[in-house]
């Protein structure tokens, strides 16, 4: 019974599935030239295969009779499992297909941009490639979404281009990839049609020192993000700008109300626990790069770190902090249950969202340092890299989109409809920007000061060492000289 | 004899396509592991080059390894127990008739059917201590587990007894119904009590099945991935940093290729005694096959 | 029975089954609550289906859902299509080097993962597999293989010889008695066995998103981690997408489920 049931449901589906295919097959067959090798799976083996088993399948299955059956268990097998096989093939041929109508056959240029999932209002950047692929009708552009864990999504990267993979051309790299991708000879060189003098002039100094290595241009930066303090505007009678400031105001808006927590950040072992602890080090006055040398164990930064032990031993920050990423930290401020928190400029955002408990009462500040200054945030972003070992003949138009997605109009559409700061310094000043995302071009100040954390190539390789040193001190199991001991060890044994 | 021989060599064909596929898709990703293990390959440098046994070397006073290995060991030895436990309760629990049977026989599968990335974010979502669960119900107890050296491993470990423990049962189950009803119906007619009758017909008889269980969740635990990195990310200071998470940041963010999968081996090889250890201990889960 | 021990397994069914489906309730919950209730302590005020509407608008849902049923069904057939006849092979026949066997497909079940992603993403790139489900296929039909060969070696193992040997006696090919008389009676494994091998490859993550990268061939595991922005985390969408991937599951462990009992409740023969 439910062989045949699914026989009926399947067959017509499949019968449409495999004619269209027949179709595009025969049509392509006479003029299809020899080898794209790039995506073949059109020509393979396994797939004559798949289509010899659909003939066999798809076709017959309606008018079969049903066969007398023995009356064991399990003689149902053979139907179901047909049905199946009709299912698979016609799903794997399917995929074939449409992947075989998007390759170079049809004499355009197929670009393939891998970016991140979009965030805010997603038809700005939609635009912005339909205006792309006006511009170049002899372009097919193919988007492709990566997921937004940096990890997962390096891996991926890592995997595809130390393979030398043809299959990507432009993709969104994150701020601390781009030297050691270029060390590794995975992007290209860009400096002829983006002059490293051009970007350091256009750009915010961290983010172009970010894309600059030996002196030559291998990424564009396409958006920023800083370090930020948010306070609450009620609680609290001004921003604090010393260390000692935040704690007394904490202390005072928690007498009033125990429940509340006094200052939330991000403590968990991962990237965003760095940015938190760079942060720190360079408000006590500390400086992490000396030369080509990461400079780890100074005075500064133990003061740095054990500035934030202080804040959970004393009770300024709760003990859940130390598992905190950004969104944990988000959700108990936005409840209103946290007087100050360090979070990233899309926080607002989601602050000011009608069904938020705080809107209105949020306000934006720099980090606090030691000495009252106007504190250092932790740059972060993403830039627009181009493969090295795309083909060649994709290099012009590859170049375009990311002219077009980096241009001072893009950054500012871009600011504006998902609340990311720009990366280019004029964006700052443009009257767009200022009237549509007053929020984001008030944030100058902190962005020109953001510092980016130590561009090396081996960055990645001394942020996992650091990354559990620095959670070894704020959960209270290594002190702070003991764990930057070992931090500097590993670090200098690294970049030897 | 004739007829023997000819059937000795027909019978080849059934374990052929086994065959090929092992060798032909598993071992070969295996092969370039064992060998970069004995490089130096970092990309980022462009290094690679032969270095013999020195990564190896290098791994024996790694404290880090010693670390990984004795939190990954940790890690199984009481997840599968627990998970070994639990999933026998349910099994048995499945295998006696009651109403609405059917529905704890589907329900029971729930866990194992969500993917670990999205259950392990659920329970960190549970654990949370300014808005989970747990807070909910204990008002006032802001328990951080996640964020406590001690305390988070065991939190893993619960997501991953939550999520396998189904299957540990289903296999069980499936064993249990093998079980002659006729032996059941002879011991009650004797008069065995039903702890007797567990220990001296359900067990003896579920052993193979149980071999297959723990070798298989064993396997698995000590590769264990998804369910400790989403949910701790190794921290707190790599306390519940488990050899395949040392061995991920080494390959994947470091880009340390050779060291990376010196670790993937070397996993490997503690897996393949254990095992090796079950089977010594408690035979193969076939009665007629000797190794 | 008696009605304290009728109560004890009443209890016993209770704390199981929440233990189970409770924090997938809970998920479920998730999923129908507005973004505003959800850091509160506390039940959730009004329910709502937004999220299931934005989860579906954000993706070409019911086509994910269908790659991935078709990547597991494809998996599931063909490791049992190539696991029983090695599993029959093994209990039941002479073969040579059986534990040889065994031993070997337990052995590439033991390599973490991750050290294989490297070579077989060259591999699948060298044959033009890459970024095609079968592509996807044959990796997850290769680390399904060594269980559903040790649960079904060990069923066979427990299918008397003497059928074996009486449906050979009364002329049955070798083939066919395995195919008529033993595979048949094997049913409760090769159910167990299929749901097991079916979830695995459903689920999966890391192969999927380094071997498949077109936005048409995306499985449910890579689409739902696609909902996460670089720091948010819309947890409601996040919690309906992967409750809506559940329920093919649950629909296709019924109908194994089914097999499980029916092929028991055949009054098949047991040793």
């Amino acid at each position: 019974m439910k062989g045949a049931y699914l026989r009926t449901c399947c067959a017509p589906r499949s019968l449409r599935f495999f004619l269209r295919c027949v179709l595009v097959f025969s049509s392509r067959g006479g003029t299809r030239r020899p080898a794209p090798k790039k995506r073949g799976f059109s020509g393979s083996p396994l797939h004559a295969w798949l289509a010899s088993l659909a003939v066999k399948y798809a076709p017959r299955a309606p008018r079969k009779k049903p066969r007398p059956r023995v009356a064991r268990d399990g003689s149902q097998t053979r139907p179901v499992a047909s049905a199946l096989l009709v299912f698979i093939a016609v799903g794997v041929i399917e995929q074939g297909c449409t992947r075989a109508s998007g390759s170079d056959d049809a004499g355009k240029i197929h670009i393939v941009f891998k970016h991140r999932p979009l965030v805010g209002n997603a038809s700005v950047f939609r635009e912005r490639l339909a205006d792309f692929r006006r511009a170049h009708p002899e372009v097919e552009l193919t988007t492709e979404v990566l997921p937004n864990v940096a990890d997962i999504t390096h891996q991926y990267y890592f995997t595809a281009l130390a393979a030398r993979s043809r299959d990507i051309d432009v993709f969104v790299a994150d701020i601390i990839w781009i030297h050691e991708f270029s060390r590794a000879g995975f992007l290209r060189d860009l400096s002829s049609e983006f002059p490293p003098a051009d970007i350091k002039r256009d750009f915010i100094e961290g983010a172009a020192d970010a894309v600059i290595a030996d002196g030559r241009t291998f990424a564009v930066p396409l958006y920023i993000d800083v370090g930020l303090l948010y306070y609450r505007t009620d609680l609290v009678p001004q921003p604090p700008r010393t260390y000692d400031e935040l704690e007394a105001f904490a202390k005072t808006a928690k007498y009033k109300d125990p429940s509340l927590s006094g200052y939330v950040w991000q403590a968990r072992q991962y990237e965003g626990l760095i940015c938190n602890g760079f942060e720190s080090i360079w408000g006590h006055g500390g400086v992490t790069t000396q030369g080509d040398r990461v400079t780890l164990d100074t005075p500064e930064a133990r003061a740095g770190l054990d500035f934030l032990r202080g804040l959970i031993v004393h009770g300024t920050s709760p003990a859940s902090v130390t598992s905190a990423m950004e969104e944990e930290s988000r959700r108990v401020f936005e409840q209103g249950r946290a007087v100050f928190m360090r979070n990233w400029p899309y926080a607002w955002t989601e602050m000011q969202k009608e069904e938020s408990p705080v809107r209105g009462k949020v306000g934006v500040a720099p980090l606090p340092t030691i000495t009252g200054d106007p504190g250092f945030s932790a740059l972060g972003g993403g830039e627009l890299v181009i493969n090295a070992a795309a083909p060649e003949s994709h290099l012009a138009a590859s170049i375009d989109l990311v002219r077009t997605l980096t241009s001072l109009d893009a950054n500012i559409a871009f600011a504006i409809a998902n609340g990311q700061p720009p990366p280019r310094k004029a964006a700052y000043e443009d009257e767009r920007l200022k009237t549509q995302a007053p929020f984001i071009a008030s944030l100058e100040p902190v962005v020109v000061r953001a510092r980016p954390r130590p561009v090396t190539a081996y960055y990645n390789m001394i942020s996992d060492v650091m990354e559990s040193e620095f959670s070894a001190i704020v959960t209270g199991i290594r002190t702070t000289p003991v764990a930057f001991g070992r931090a500097q060890m590993a670090i200098d044994r690294i970049t030897q | 004899m004739t007829r023997a021989r000819s059937e000795d060599t027909r019978c080849y064909f059934f374990v052929l396509p086994a065959v090929i596929v092992i060798a032909a898709v598993a071992v070969y990703p295996m092969i370039p592991a064992v060998w970069i293990s004995l490089r130096r390959v970092i990309v980022v440098f462009h290094e690679d080059h032969f270095v013999g046994l020195s990564n190896y070397a290098f791994l024996i006073h790694d404290p880090r390894f010693w670390t990984a290995l004795g939190n990954t060991a940790y890690f199984v030895l009481v997840a599968v127990t627990i998970e070994l436990l639990l999933g026998l309760g349910f099994a048995l629990l499945l295998h006696t008739s009651f109403r609405g049977q059917k529905f704890f026989r589907v329900a029971i599968l729930i866990p194992w059917a969500i993917p670990t990335v999205v259950s392990a974010k659920m329970w960190a979502w549970i654990w949370n201590p300014e808005y989970g669960l747990v807070s909910r119900l204990l008002p006032g107890s802001e328990m951080n587990w996640l964020g406590m050296p001690g305390y988070a491993m065991h939190a893993a470990i619960l997501v991953d007894v939550w999520k396998t423990a189904p299957f540990v049962a289903l296999l069980l189950l499936a064993g249990l119904e093998t079980i002659p009803v006729d032996l059941y119906k002879a011991a009650i007619v004797d008069g065995a009590s039903p702890l007797r009758i567990f220990f001296s017909i359900t067990l003896p008889l579920l052993r193979p099945t149980i071999v297959v269980v723990l070798v298989f969740r064993t396997l698995d635990a000590f590769r264990v991935f998804d369910a400790v990195y989403v949910l701790t990310g190794g921290g707190p200071a790599n306390t519940t940093e488990t050899l395949s998470i040392y061995a991920y940041k080494m390959l994947m963010r470091a880009g340390d290729f050779g060291y990376g999968s010196t670790l993937a081996v070397v996993t490997f090889l503690c897996v393949m005694a254990i095992s090796a250890i079950y089977i010594r201990l408690l035979g193969m889960p076939t009665r007629n096959i000797r190794i | 029975m008696t009605s304290r021990s009728r109560a004890g397994l009443v209890l016993a069914v209770i704390a199981g089954a929440s233990f189970c489906i409770g924090p997938f309730g809970l998920q479920a919950i998730t999923s129908l609550t507005h973004d505003s209730d959800l850091s509160h302590p506390g039940l959730p005020g009004a329910l709502t289906l937004d999220h299931y509407k934005s989860a579906v608008h954000e993706q070409p849902f019911a086509h994910i859902v269908r790659n991935s049923l078709v990547v597991a069904s494809a998996v599931t057939l063909a490791s049992l299509a190539i696991a029983a006849p090695a599993a029959f092979a093994i209990a039941k026949l002479r073969v040579r080097g059986k534990s040889v066997l065994l031993g070997a497909t337990l052995a590439i079940s033991m390599f973490p993962p991750i050290a294989t992603v490297s070579p077989l993403y060259l591999a699948l790139r060298r044959v033009g597999l890459l970024d095609t489900l079968p592509g996807l296929t044959i990796p997850y039909t290769t680390f399904a293989l060594p269980l559903a060969l040790w649960i079904l070696t060990g069923f066979f193992q427990d299918i008397p010889s003497e059928l074996y040997l009486a449906a050979r006696v009364d002329g049955c090919s070798m083939f066919s008695a395995f195919r008529k008389v033993l595979l048949p009676l094997a049913m409760p494994g090769i159910a167990t066995a299929a749901i097991l091998t079916f979830i695995f490859a459903y689920n999966e993550f890391l192969y999927a998103l380094t071997f498949l990268s077109s936005p048409d061939k995306r499985t449910i595991p890579v689409a739902i981690s696609l909902f996460a922005g670089e720091h948010t985390e819309p947890w409601g969408e996040i919690a309906a997408a992967s409750t809506l991937a559940t329920l093919p599951l649950v629909i296709v462990a019924i109908i194994f489920q089914r097999k499980i009992v029916s092929a028991l409740t055949a009054g098949s023969v047991k040793g």
